[in-house]
């Protein structure tokens, strides 16, 4: 039974990262239709950030997350204006081709100052939680329950909202947005802000049972795409389902099958899947 | 308090507005006809900054908008209830409704007030309130697209075929509202390739074809003239 509990408590812990990188992803998607491959350099720097700023100022975790946050957010909105922007009119190549040069760039950029080598973010606690006989270290606990307030705080803003409002009806249907008078620019730069900033907290999170290093970002932008090509393009649901779908494959696969083929199942989820259901799973919930 | 100055609209080489003269003053209510293909929709997005143009000027009550950005026209009183009706089809019909009044969000009484106006214009909206915009009917949808627009309290409310793809009775009734929007205070532009229907209401029309405007002239003028008699009202 604990055993079993381990493995769903992985999966939630997992998902709950995922899910986030994969919310950033899927918000920029809807509303720019630009597959963003420099989100994973969003995540990387969120948690460069965030090491840096508990590693060598000694601030507390909380502070150093929203800091990493607000930093990366507006790194977000910069290559929006400076790099999406100016291209929204090119071919959609140009875009995708911006998108990884500006991931290497910040790669490089990060090795330029903090080196090629791992690094650890301290826990910020390191109880073990006993209920009954199940046990569950507190770090995880913490990412899964940040990861469901922040989902579900998102939902709230993007449903209940104006200023949220106007992020999905740009989604839904661009030229109906502009003619009731939503800046489209206005739309854009929050979008990423919120993409930036989701990357950075989901970064943070995990850095403590994680390594920090300048590739970080590449296995799970990778996994953030299957998760929201799973999800379906643009769908905020698809991506939380979808993160947890890889999630708890990953995690019970690593435990069941093998661990060396933990990285293999997403993959080989997303190929069945999609040949099952070639629209994705919420094919149309924001469009 | 609309006036266009030889617009000119290039799509590539194809050229969508062929240098367009048109005035709606206030407290008008203007047809376009034309059939499709004409450039009526071409013009209204080029009217609302959704295009830009090639040449020619577009003055809203003085001012040139031909260069301002669709939220700055939308702020300044010419909304636009646009063809296909482009609602937000996944959300609830209060919702559509409400952001129809987004460039007045910081107003939270009067979106209020006037959200009641809508209602009571077409009860069946609040019934369907909450409701997806984009599981009613064609005719309900039309009324969304048009409280939308009305959200925005409109000085100019540009309506590119209301009534496409509506039954008979529908179409009868869309154009009525139209009517007492427009008795209401409400400068209107409407196009329209229901002829007849669309001239009934009017006070003054303009006739447009690749482009051009062909024919301008009073509700009776146009009604009795042989052209749009043969082109558009067939008899």
């Amino acid at each position: 039974m604990n055993i079993f509990f381990q493995q769903v408590l992985n999966g939630l812990t997992l998902g709950s990262v995922y899910s986030l990188v994969a919310l950033g992803l899927t918000l920029v998607y809807g509303i720019l239709h630009i597959p963003n491959f420099a989100h994973g350099a969003f995540y990387m720097v969120g948690a460069y950030i965030s090491f840096y700023l508990a590693g060598s100022f000694g601030l507390n975790f909380w502070l150093a997350m929203l800091c990493s946050a607000a930093a990366v957010a507006v790194l977000a909105m910069l290559s929006e204006r400076l790099i999406f922007h100016p291209l929204r009119n090119a071919p959609a190549l140009h875009d995708m081709i911006a998108a990884i040069g500006l991931l290497l760039f910040l790669e490089a950029v990060v090795q330029a100052i903090w080196g090629a080598d791992f690094h650890r973010l301290p826990a910020p606690y390191t109880q073990i939680l006993r209920f009954a006989d199940l046990t569950a270290p507190a770090q995880r606990i913490l990412i899964i329950v940040a990861a469901f307030i922040l989902m579900i705080g998102l939902q709230i803003f993007l449903r209940r909202t104006t200023t949220g409002s106007t992020i999905v009806a740009m989604a839904q249907n661009r030229e109906g947005a502009a003619l009731v008078g939503i800046d489209p620019v206005k739309v854009s730069l929050l979008t990423f802000a919120i993409s930036g900033a989701l990357a950075a907290v989901a970064a943070t999170l995990f850095a403590p049972i994680n390594l920090i290093f300048p590739a970080m970002g590449h296995l799970v932008i990778l996994k953030a795409f299957v998760i929201i090509i799973l999800g379906g393009m643009g769908s905020i649901p698809g991506a939380i389902v979808g993160g947890m779908i890889i999630g708890f494959a990953e995690a019970f696969g690593a435990f069941y099958i093998s661990p060396a083929y933990k990285d293999i199942i997403a993959f080989a989820l997303l190929v069945i899947i999609l040949s099952l259901r070639p629209q994705g799973l919420f094919p149309s919930e924001v469009r | 308090m609309l006036q266009l100055e030889d617009v000119k609209l290039n799509y590539g080489s194809f050229r969508a507005l062929d240098g367009i003269n048109l005035s709606v003053r206030e407290g008008e209510l203007v047809v376009m006809l034309g059939a499709n293909g004409a450039g009526k929709s071409s013009m209204f997005l080029a009217i609302s900054g959704l295009r830009k143009l090639s040449g020619g000027k577009v003055r809203l009550a003085g001012t040139d908008i031909t260069r301002a950005s669709p939220n700055t026209i939308v702020s300044r009183g010419l909304v636009q209830c646009p063809e296909g009706r482009k609602l937000f089809a996944s959300m609830s019909v209060e919702r559509n409704l409400m952001l129809g009044g987004y460039v007045h969000r910081a107003d939270k009484a009067g979106l209020k007030t006037r959200l009641e106006e809508i209602y009571e214009m077409f009860p069946i909206l609040r019934e369907k309130r909450d409701d997806h915009a984009g599981s009613l009917s064609g005719g309900q949808q039309q009324m969304v697209a048009i409280g939308r627009a009305l959200m925005g309290r409109p000085k100019l409310l540009l309506l590119d075929e209301p009534s496409l793809g509506l039954a008979p009775l529908v179409v009868r009734q869309v154009l009525d509202t139209i009517k007492s929007i427009n008795a209401g205070g409400t400068t209107v532009l409407l196009a329209e390739q229901n002829a007849y229907a669309a001239l009934q209401i009017a006070d003054r029309g303009y006739v447009m074809e690749s482009g051009r405007v062909v024919l301008e002239g009073s509700r009776e003028e146009l009604l009795n003239n042989e052209t749009v008699r043969r082109a558009y009202i067939g008899g």
